[in-house]
């Protein structure tokens, strides 16, 4: 498949995706599935005021939603949709994914110091506590998947699954990775930097208008990369019999955006530091000893 | 074009106490910058060093299987020795809220 066909493919699909993860959201939260919902909820906000709090930090304000956004749209570049030439075939895909979503935390910790509200600088200070915990599952559970693959490329760790996919091959690995993402995209166990409920909004309290709308947008973008980033890293990316490639990697990124939405309904809010407890104490043990398990196996 | 949808929908009004953060109905008494004290401060410290780490950990992934089971033991020792720094760490009391 040519170059040009191929961009506009992935495109499409993945703006369908983020489409439908806005529907899928609020098919979990509210109970309603409506087609339209996020046409309208985007609209609205759109035409929202733009409210900015007096004494605020201009350049964090304005650069906070973008960087967001950004930073998710960066990692999604790499992730190959369907066989032959990816959107952009780094030899180092899975570094760039990690590098590009620490930026997750940059943008926001920023939109928590911007406004200069107390709410909002508590809800930046538990994301970069967060990140903390999160991390090292993450790029640890992406790096046994490395070893298996012996290359960095994604299309290479793809096609590594072949046989076996990496959610069979290494279990503890792909359950971290599926936790760490969660906490990545702050979804509900743990949405700590935003909390409804005990921080009023947290970093996205001050936000309104067109930026509260990128960052909503940008949130989904996020939900839709991490999903594309399970689904090429351990379910086997575009592997899959009598469909299409394209067609078996947007499904599986679709399941596993469902099924992150439909664990978030029904779990419980976790303190932040329970969870950077839990993290060091039982995750990064268990990732090492992901990575111990797939040395010994790819030696047998 | 969202621009100009943006321009026709709607414009911010200026209205008294519109632009003051949330907190609960109160005016800050004083500017939300201040020094903070960041409770988990053992955990970062603890993160720099594993995050040193990774950055061996990626190339190592790659030529793995080539170098077989050297590679193995070579990096087993050095993870062992940080792995024993973190049972360090919890054993001092160093993985609660300080």
């Amino acid at each position: 498949m040519s170059q040009t066909v191929y961009w506009i493919v992935t495109i499409l699909l993945f703006t369908a995706g983020v489409y439908l993860l806005a529907v899928m959201e609020r098919w979990a939260v509210y109970g309603r599935l409506e087609l339209t919902y996020p046409v309208k909820s985007w609209l609205s906000l759109l035409g929202q005021e733009s409210v900015t709090p007096r004494k605020l930090d201009m350049v964090f304000y304005e650069t906070a939603p973008l960087l967001f956004i950004t930073a998710a749209l960066l990692a999604a570049m790499v992730l190959p949709f369907g066989q032959g030439s990816p959107a952009i075939d780094l030899a180092t895909g899975a570094l760039f994914i990690n590098a590009s979503l620490a930026y997750v935390m940059v943008a926001v910790l920023m939109a928590g110091w911007a406004p200069n509200g107390v709410y909002a600088m508590v809800g930046g200070w538990r994301f970069l506590g967060q990140l903390i915990a999160y991390s090292m599952p993450i790029v640890m559970a992406i790096t046994a998947t490395v070893m298996r693959a012996e290359s960095m490329a994604l299309t290479k760790i793809v096609d590594s699954q072949q046989g076996l996919w990496n959610i069979v091959y290494q279990p503890v690995g792909f359950l971290l990775f599926y936790l760490s993402s969660m906490a990545l995209a702050f979804l509900p166990p743990f949405d700590l930097p935003v909390a409804p409920g005990t921080l009023a909004g947290g970093v996205l309290a001050e936000f309104t208008g067109v930026r509260l709308l990128i960052f909503r947008v940008g949130r989904l973008v996020l939900v839709m990369t991490l999903s594309l980033a399970t689904t090429v890293l351990f379910l086997g990316g575009w592997h899959g019999p009598f469909l299409p490639d394209f067609v078996w990697t947007f499904l599986k990124t679709l399941a596993v955006a469902a099924s992150f939405f439909g664990i978030s309904r029904f779990a419980v809010r976790i303190r932040y530091d329970s969870l950077l407890a839990w993290s060091w104490k039982y995750a990064t043990p268990a990732a090492l000893f992901n990575i111990l398990w797939v040395g010994i196996l790819l030696l047998l | 074009m969202l621009y100009l949808i943006r321009k026709s929908l709607g414009k911010t009004v200026e209205e008294p106490g519109k632009n003051v953060p949330a907190e609960s109905g109160h005016f800050s008494p004083k500017p939300a910058w201040g020094r903070y004290h960041v409770h988990y401060y053992g955990f970062a410290l603890l993160f720099l060093a594993f995050d040193m780490e990774m950055a061996y950990m990626y190339p190592w992934a790659v030529v793995y299987k080539e170098l077989g089971i050297m590679a193995l033991l070579d990096m087993g020792v050095f993870l062992m020795i940080l792995f024993l720094g973190l049972i360090y760490t919890w054993n001092q009391g160093g993985l609660k809220r300080q």
